[in-house]
């Protein structure tokens, strides 16, 4: 008996002494500040580091208490609902929310609605039907138009190609509404051009290892294809290893999504020909921004978009 | 179990008792947010899913077995019973629906591994990927979602303040424990682990219960896709994922042995609600999440090192 200690203690001790050096301990004399958590899909995407950045900042400028939390992985549903029921109980006032699934995330919403804790959608949109017939209240809205962006990525192939292209496309997580709307808005750019066909479209789970494996077999099964649209940069740099495993580079024009610092560095390189830039950074500020208007009782904007740009070799150098 | 095994045996659940106690003592201390009666509810609810998968992973690995497929079947039998929800069949049918295709998959796991000699390792990573594939073939990809109110109140419902997916998960784990601690099933399962060839040769089937063990694990997976289904109202394909870590480790953190024959479901238990106060303390007091996943790694390792520890002296 005396040797039963405790298992988990030692280690659990050791892991909240860690998170005590992480986190500064609140000063008693000063007077509460407000607290906003900022919920985000996953922390191991450049985009959702540079969000959790411009919300740090808007925190810090505003004199918010930010918790930022994550789930490890990017499609894990159920833990990013645990990770807001606990919040809840922590108390926080309003919460800024990446949903990792459009309809999963709708009864976690319930519940922060329930506890009259106000909700600020960020990039990702909530199912609208699925919003609806739960009956729940989204206080805000803070994204990209992911339509536009794909369109212009459509756009932009049929302008450099003259019109005549073998396309792949490298698709997100089935049922992510950012990937299906991006999908769509290039399915709706190339349909005016004939001379552009999509020859083959499978999904790579967002991720930059199935970037890699999925149009290294794409590229088997269609040695025709000369041009990828891929739904993010992550799955489109997987992908330029897989042109250049195959001796193709250069001869394949990749196009990505979200421009962040490694595409924009293969933009520079010229192993990616363009990226659609969204700005995550402004999308944390926003966020936070409404959150605390929320708190001071004010109505934010319901929607606010935030812009979209082209980054191509010749307006890459400003990065 | 000789006196001094049986002691050990209880020292050791005492000890991981005692562990989730002193858990509980010091994330009270540290976050003035965990004591409180709806989060204590909020970590029971988060709990029950990983608890009932643990529940059947745990008779699997005391025949001296693992299963990798649970998180695979997880996701299986959850966009069948969607489907199935949405045919529109009455709730308690599409439920049936839903046990049976993992009462299948189990089933397979447990021919394969007595019939066709595969070790449960290779049978149950097999199984790991057709379910999931098969579950992604079935959806293309998508999730299957919206569920009308009567099966949605498995996880909204409360009865006597206790949240319905809590109570799923307590009737499990009495059921479970009466079937193991009671039942020759149960002892048959004990010896197998703890010796297959002489369990045989003392007349018991050992094939066909250690099939039984297989099927049994498939419909706890099977019944933590409903509470996860209703819990999200929606069932994806790709849900589950690594869930047969979780409930490895709640089985391992709980005092049963890998090598087999020896275990209990108090233990698993307790090991499942270790890991859920982690995770909800450590979010509570907004620690990131990548420290989180060190945190429950130095645990499963502390558990099974103090273990070996424990079990040295009576060699």
């Amino acid at each position: 008996m005396k040797i039963a200690r405790p298992a988990s203690f030692v280690a659990a001790l050791a892991g909240l002494a860690l998170a005590g050096c992480s986190r500064p301990a609140p000063d008693p004399s000063a007077p509460a500040k407000p607290r906003v958590a900022l919920v985000l899909k996953t922390l191991n995407n450049p985009f959702f580091i540079d969000m959790q950045k411009g919300a740090q900042e808007a925190a810090t400028r505003l004199g918010v208490d930010l918790v930022v939390q994550a789930a490890e992985r990017e499609v894990d549903v159920d833990k990013q609902m645990q990770i807001i029921e606990n919040l809840i109980q922590t108390g926080v006032q309003a919460l800024c929310i990446t949903p990792s699934g459009s309809k999963e995330v709708v009864p976690a919403i319930a519940k922060a609605n329930a506890a009259r804790i106000p909700v600020v959608i960020v990039d990702t949109r909530v199912d609208v039907a699925a919003a609806t017939e739960a009956g729940i209240r989204l206080d805000g809205f803070v994204g990209s138009d992911n339509y536009e962006g794909g369109k212009v990525a459509g756009e932009y192939l049929i302008q450099v190609t003259g019109g005549k292209a073998r396309v792949g496309l490298l698709e997100g997580i089935p049922g992510h509404e950012t990937g299906d709307s991006r999908l769509e808005g290039f399915h709706d750019a190339v349909k005016n051009a004939p001379g552009v066909k999509v020859v083959a479209s499978q999904t790579a789970n967002w991720e930059r290892d199935q970037g890699f494996t999925v149009f290294q077999n794409m590229l088997q099964a269609h040695p025709e294809i000369d041009a990828l649209f891929a739904c993010s940069d992550m799955m489109a740099l997987g992908a330029v290893e897989a042109i250049a495993a195959a001796g193709k580079t250069g001869k394949i024009r990749v196009i990505g999504f979200d421009a962040v610092d490694d595409a924009r560095k293969a933009i520079a390189a010229g192993t990616i020909l363009a990226s659609v830039a969204q700005f995550p950074s402004e999308m944390g500020r926003l966020a936070v921004e409404d959150a605390v208007k929320l708190i001071r009782g004010e109505k934010p904007e319901p929607e606010q978009k935030v812009r979209i740009e082209l980054v191509t070799k010749a307006t890459v150098s400003g990065n | 179990m000789s006196s001094a095994a049986w002691l050990a045996n209880k020292g050791r659940q005492v000890g991981t008792l005692l562990g989730l106690l002193l858990l509980g003592a010091l994330l009270s201390i540290l976050s003035p947010h965990f004591l409180t009666v709806s989060n204590l509810l909020n970590v029971l609810e988060q709990t029950a899913i990983n608890a009932v998968i643990a529940a059947g992973m745990t008779f699997v690995i005391i025949s001296g077995g693992i299963d990798l497929s649970v998180g695979s079947i997880v996701a299986f039998s959850g966009v069948l019973l969607a489907s199935a929800l949405q045919a529109p069949l009455a709730a308690p049918l599409a439920i049936a629906v839903g046990l049976a295709a993992g009462a299948a998959c189990g089933l397979v796991n447990g021919l394969l591994i007595t019939r066709g000699r595969l070790p449960p390792f290779i049978a149950t990573l097999g199984m790991m990927s057709v379910a999931r594939g098969a579950a992604l073939v079935f959806t293309e990809g998508r999730p299957v979602s919206g569920f009308e109110a009567g099966f949605r109140s498995l996880a909204t419902g409360r009865v006597l303040g206790l949240p319905a997916p809590v109570l799923a998960a307590a009737l499990v784990y009495v059921l479970a424990h009466l079937l193991l601690s009671r039942t020759r099933f149960g002892r048959y399962v004990y010896a197998i682990g703890g010796n297959e060839e002489a369990t045989r040769l003392s007349g018991v089937e050992v094939r066909f219960h250690k099939t039984m063990v297989y099927v049994l694990c498939g419909i706890t997976s099977a019944l933590a896709a409903v509470l996860l289904t209703a819990r999200l109202n929606s069932a994806q394909p790709i849900a589950g994922i690594m869930y047969e870590l979780d409930a490895i480790a709640a089985t391992v953190i709980g005092g049963t042995s890998l090598l087999g024959g020896s275990g209990s479901l108090g233990g698993t238990l307790v090991g499942a609600l270790i890991m859920g106060v982690l995770r909800n303390g450590l979010n509570l007091l907004g620690v990131s999440s990548f420290l989180q996943q060190i945190v429950i790694g130095l645990v499963i390792i502390v558990a099974v090192l103090v273990d070996s520890m424990l079990k040295r002296p009576g060699r």
